[in-house]
């Protein structure tokens, strides 16, 4: 860079500093609170409690809120919202309720102060939902909100801040002090506005003036009381909205999800004109519903069927709905399905309590110890080949960001949900990992059915009992991960032996039950998960062919099978694998392949049988055993 | 262990080891399984029962939505921040509907004072004269109860400042010392010829002010600026004088510390000393016990209770204050305000009871 411009440079830095500097000493409190009512006011413990009401009487105001322009009423004295003659005596006279609808003055850098009025919005109101007289005639649980003659404005309302969307754009926060600094050298005094004022206004009305989680707060004041919604026949709205995608984004702190007002207010409307669901002129019509979710903001290229998709769904309250039966079908398949197995485990525990012990065939033993001392059969009685490890364990990696990126949307309401999403660096980045992970969990799952395919083939042309080809269905028929009858009896067999009903406990081949179930589990899950996610992630584009209901079904289908997924991995198999007596501390069997010997003897010993047979072993009955 | 010990005592003892030993490997399997078997019970019945109430019970808005304090009542002051947990759940969360300002951080009682935390008292305890109550609350942030209750001889008080979080006698706040930093010959001598290490310092003191009033963003900012710049830069002394003006907002009683009287050890005194069991025989009686009976109470409650409390003219006067400003820290710009004539006529006119109009001077436009 020139020198000559560097020093120009500096020149206006320090002519602005000097300008900002002269004007803030000049003016200490009179440009930002003229009547200096923060001289007292700032400080917090200004009040009083009511003996009689135990009401707290707070007279403190955030000095800040003024002195650093943080809102538009930054600009406003007391005395335009509080009558003069009231407060100009100490102490003040008794003060009148505070009118929205007065009229105010905006102090304008020129010297002209304009008047101001929030007038027209009563008449707004009046034509609205939200009318005074409903508002005024609300009743909540455990009392008024308000005390009499308050103003019906301060259930939604509190002080106004400038919201600053610093989330899209850190830098804004830098920029807008630059901003003023450079802008004030001609609108200081040559062309006068207020830089900082009009440029946090603008700045601030890029986007709704508070985020979703805030006007959820300020809807649930009355949408989620007891005493309002059974007195308005209401459902608590907000408790369903947040139950949903858009709601559950919002618990997590998501600034760019759709809110209460996103649907309920028609676009380039006034949210004081707001109607209930039964207008015809109200956003939220069946009429207009579609059009208000295809905003160009929202779903714009959705077909008008994704409005049926339910936006306030609770499921309990729900009945009679093919949403509910769904979700009752899951949570009897993961009763019956998760149940047994969880009873199995700790039905093994108990012997171990009780200290039943079980003597395997001594026979096997030492058929299992031979096979081990010997190069080849050791390599037979690895379970898992290199591949299937190496396929594990991308599934387990998948398996867990899944989860972690996933279950937070299910828990949002959950700390540890918040926490989990801010380690992703929120939930935008949280949902791309999801879905990455999602596609390459499938693109594994997609391999993993073309060995399969390809495997069956192979066996489908190998020369069967009968000295003819197998065939493709006896093949796939063969495949040893497939439940057999034999199986079941098996299992069968298992409970009687756990439950003392059987001495011998049954003894598995190569793969048990358990673990056959396990795998067609993962198999039936990424099918079932892969899809309705697909689904969901491309929620614009399936609606062209599908019905809105089905973005609910999916959503269920997913979130529940999900759900069976974490709480089987999470508590059965982890505890297969890790905190089982017999593997603890770690099954080595998906990092080298072995099973460990006492785990082989007592759970697979015809696989070791087989094994055995296979490599000239005798495997004979022991007569004297 | 087996049935017949040995008869020399060593055998005995390696006797009794190996038994114990014995019985400790029996043992430790049956416990891991029990706790396993119980772990997994406890998340099965987790997890079924989340499944099975989801399905039958309506689902209900959750604590970050509306925990919010929904009334100003008296209840709030004893409850912490985090008993509200849609107050954090939020950047500005709003306040309770019928009080329109923010009140943001406010909720916050003194949790050293055994004047609140015996239950006995509010954090704003003042509450009979109409004329005084509230500005006598005003000090409730940065003055314990005991500088103007507490008997003493002593003139000008003897006094310290003390931590809000622990108790302990500390420093004079961060922001009083920045300021005294700014107003001093330093400041002068800075303007001049700049100087680092006067640099680091105010910026510490800056950073450290800011948290004392609950990581204040001006004031974050304003350190940051400080901090950013050279000490030798014609930027830096701007930023000196500009400092020099910003900090007197910043006066509001929120640092963290509080003065408070100050005992034999230099400890602050926060209690009445040996007081816990009459304070819960008072507590206990409160409704039932009256006249000579509670009067009596209320004296043994009360041992260093002066007959009169201090007015507000005891301490803010140019002549003979009860507090010595300058010894508690203030630079004597910001001592000199609090005993500004103008400041002491308001007071006298609040502490008499006498209605007054504000003023001239609290409106310098007019």
């Amino acid at each position: 860079m020139r020198p000559e411009v560097n020093m120009t440079r500096r020149r206006i830095f320090h002519a602005v500093l000097a300008l900002t500097t002269i004007s803030i000493a000049a003016s200490p409190l009179s440009a930002d609170d003229p009547d200096n009512c923060l001289l007292c006011h700032q400080f917090r413990g200004l009040g009083r409690i009511d003996n009689e009401t135990q009401k707290i009487h707070a007279f403190y105001v955030d000095p800040d809120y003024s002195h650093l322009r943080q809102g538009p009423h930054a600009r406003l004295a007391c005395t335009d919202c509080h009558e003069r003659t009231e407060v100009v005596v100490v102490p003040h006279q008794p003060v009148s309720r505070v009118d929205c609808a007065r009229q105010c003055h905006l102090s304008n850098p020129n010297g002209i102060d304009r008047r101001f009025s929030h007038d027209p919005i009563e008449s707004m109101l009046a034509s609205s939902s939200h009318t005074l007289e409903t508002l005024g005639g609300l009743d909540f649980d455990g009392g008024p909100l308000l005390d009499k003659d308050q103003s019906s404005c301060l259930y939604c309302h509190d002080e106004p801040y400038f919201r600053l969307p610093l989330d899209v754009a850190p830098q804004l926060a830098d920029a807008t002090e630059r901003g003023i600094d450079r802008c004030n050298v001609c609108h200081a005094e040559t062309v006068p506005i207020d830089v900082e004022y009009d440029l946090n206004h603008m700045l601030a009305r890029l986007q709704p003036s508070r985020s979703p989680l805030e006007i959820a707060q300020t809807c649930a004041v009355c949408h989620s009381d007891s005493k309002v919604t059974v007195e308005h026949k209401m459902s608590d709205a907000v408790a369903s909205y947040v139950r949903s995608f858009h709601g559950k984004a919002t618990l997590l702190g998501e600034h760019h999800t759709a809110d209460c007002l996103s649907c309920h207010v028609r676009a380039g409307e006034n949210a004081h004109l707001m109607l209930g669901k039964d207008n015809p002129l109200s956003s939220v019509h069946a009429q207009n519903v579609a059009n208000s979710c295809r905003s160009t903001q929202c779903h714009p290229g959705a077909d008008p069927a994704f409005a049926t998709a339910a936006v306030h769904l609770d499921i309990p309250t729900a009945h009679g709905t093919i949403e509910y039966a769904l979700a009752a079908i899951f949570i009897f398949l993961t009763i019956f399905t998760f149940g047994p197995s969880a009873l199995l485990v700790i039905l093994d525990l108990l012997q171990i309590i009780v200290g039943r012990v079980h003597h395997p065939s001594a026979r096997i033993e030492k058929l299992t110890h031979e096979m081990m001392a010997n190069s080849e059969g050791r390599k037979r009685l690895k379970r898992f080949s290199p591949g299937q490890r190496v396929q594990h364990w991308c599934l387990t990696i998948l398996f867990v960001t899944l989860v972690l990126t996933g279950f937070p949307m299910k828990f949002a309401d959950r700390a540890w949900a918040s926490f989990l999403v801010d380690l992703f660096g929120g939930l935008s980045i949280a949902r791309n990992v999801h879905h990455w992970s999602g596609i390459l969990l499938f693109l594994g799952f997609s391999f993993h059915v073309v060995q399969v395919v390809i495997s069956s083939l192979r066996t489908a042309k190998r020369a069967g009992p009968d000295g003819r080809p197998l065939g493709l269905v006896k093949a796939w028929l063969a495949m040893p991960m497939w439940i057999s009858p034999q199986d079941i009896r098996k299992t069968m067999q298992l409970f009687a032996h756990l439950l003392f009903l059987r001495k011998e406990r049954p003894t598995f081949g190569r793969f048990s039950p358990a673990e056959k179930f396990e795998y067609l589990g993962v198999f039936w899950g990424t099918m079932l998960l892969g899809l309705t996610g697909a689904l969901l992630w491309g929620e614009q584009y399936a609606s062209r062919f599908l019905a809105g209901k089905t973005f609910n079904l999916a959503t269920i289908a997913h979130t529940f099978e999900a759900f069976l997924a974490v709480i089987h991995v999470g508590i059965l198999h982890i505890y297969n694998v890790i905190f089982a007596p017999k593997v603890f501390p770690l099954s080595p069997a998906t990092i080298t392949g072995n099973t460990p010997v006492e785990k082989l003897v007592e759970e697979h010993s015809e696989f070791v049988e087989d094994a055995a047979m296979e490599l000239g072993f005798s495997v004979k009955a022991d007569p004297t055993a | 262990m087996s049935k017949n010990p040995p008869a020399n005592r060593v055998s005995v003892i390696a006797w009794f080891v190996r038994g114990t030993w014995r019985n400790i490997k029996r043992v430790i399997p049956r416990a891991y399984a029990f706790a396993l078997a119980f772990v997994i019970c406890y998340l099965t019945y987790q997890a079924l029962a989340y499944l099975i109430i989801g399905l039958l019970r309506p689902a209900s808005s959750p604590p970050q939505i509306t925990q919010l304090p929904r009334r100003m009542d008296a209840s709030l002051l004893k409850m912490d921040r985090s008993s509200w947990l849609a107050l954090d759940a939020t950047d500005r969360p709003r306040t309770p509907p019928s009080h329109y300002h923010r009140i943001g951080d406010w909720i916050e009682p003194d949790r050293q004072s055994g004047c609140t935390t015996s239950g006995c008292h509010s954090s704003l305890p003042h509450n009979e004269r109409k004329e005084v109550r509230a500005f006598l609350n005003m000090h409730a942030t940065s003055v314990h109860c005991g500088v103007c209750h507490m008997k003493t001889d002593r003139a000008p008080l003897s006094l310290t400042w003390y931590d809000l979080s622990s108790g302990n006698s500390t420093n004079p706040p961060a922001i009083l010392q920045a300021y005294g930093l700014l107003t001093s010959d330093e400041y002068e001598k800075n303007r001049e010829t700049p100087d680092s290490d006067y640099q680091s310092e105010l910026v510490r003191l800056l950073k450290l002010a800011a948290k004392e009033a609950d990581n204040l963003p001006a004031l974050k900012q304003l350190a940051d600026h400080v901090s950013a710049v050279r000490a030798t830069s014609d930027e830096f002394k701007l930023l000196l004088v500009q400092a020099r003006e910003a900090l007197p907002r910043h006066f509001r009683g929120e640092y963290g510390a509080k003065i408070g009287m100050r005992g034999v050890g230099g400890d602050p005194i926060l209690t009445h000393p040996n007081t816990e069991k009459l304070i819960a025989q008072y507590l206990e009686q409160k409704d039932t016990i009256k006249g000579r009976d509670r009067k009596d109470l209320l004296d043994r409650i009360h041992p260093l209770r002066r007959d009169k409390p201090l007015d507000c003219s005891a301490c803010h006067r140019k002549t003979d204050s009860l507090i010595d400003f300058a010894r508690m820290g203030y630079p004597p710009a910001r001592a000199k305000a609090l005993v500004d004539p103008v400041v002491v006529e308001m007071i006298e006119n609040i502490n008499k009871g006498v209605p007054f109009h504000l003023p001239e001077f609290i409106n310098p436009k007019r």
